[in-house]
């Protein structure tokens, strides 16, 4: 298992992820720096 | 949390599992606005529709971000009447995580939840009981005060 997290940067596509999978959306806002 | 939770196997493994998870900068707008972000770092779980009723603000290491994502996920299980669901996450939680941030609150909603569909209230004073001992400093004690006798 890879310990690296593929993460969404859209909401669209989470949202749409979202209802295809079945899951709920982990959403961080960072500080990108 | 890049640095030490995100690259974490437990919590990589466990974010795929049961989440989509989606990184917005803390100024990218209008989700930052629309989210009232004043301070990273800043997490949500969001339902199907983008709707939350679970955040928090600030670090969490990786052994405070799996059960902060399995309380989340059974308060949207219990807020849309999935009660064995919920149960059932934060039976799983409080096994593995009954030291954690939000393990006080996990003994309650299970408490609520087994009321709920038991309608016995041996399950809120079971629910009193435990967290005056075991959890006495939380506000979640405080809170289930009401049930000490009944």
């Amino acid at each position: 298992m890879s310990s690296e997290i593929r993460w969404e940067n859209s909401m669209e596509a989470a949202l749409a992820r979202a209802k295809q999978e079945d899951k709920p959306i982990l959403l961080d806002f960072y500080n990108p720096g | 949390m890049d640095a030490v939770t995100y690259p974490n196997d437990k919590v990589a493994a466990h974010v795929h599992e049961h989440c989509i998870p989606l990184r917005i900068g803390h100024e990218d707008q209008p989700l930052a606005g629309q989210f009232k972000v004043k301070w990273t770092p800043r997490l949500f779980l969001l339902d199907q529709n983008g709707n939350s009723d679970h955040d928090v603000m600030g670090f969490l290491p990786p052994d405070e971000l799996v059960p902060f994502i399995q309380l989340a996920r059974a308060k949207q299980a219990f807020h849309n009447d999935r009660l064995d669901e919920a149960t059932a996450i934060l039976d799983e939680m409080l096994i593995e995580s009954s030291a954690s941030g939000s393990a006080a609150e996990a003994v309650f909603l299970h408490g609520v939840s087994d009321f709920k569909k038991n309608h016995d209230p041996k399950a809120l004073k079971a629910v009193y009981r435990l967290l005056k001992f075991d959890y006495a400093q939380s506000a979640w004690a405080r809170r289930a005060f009401p049930y000490w006798n009944l």
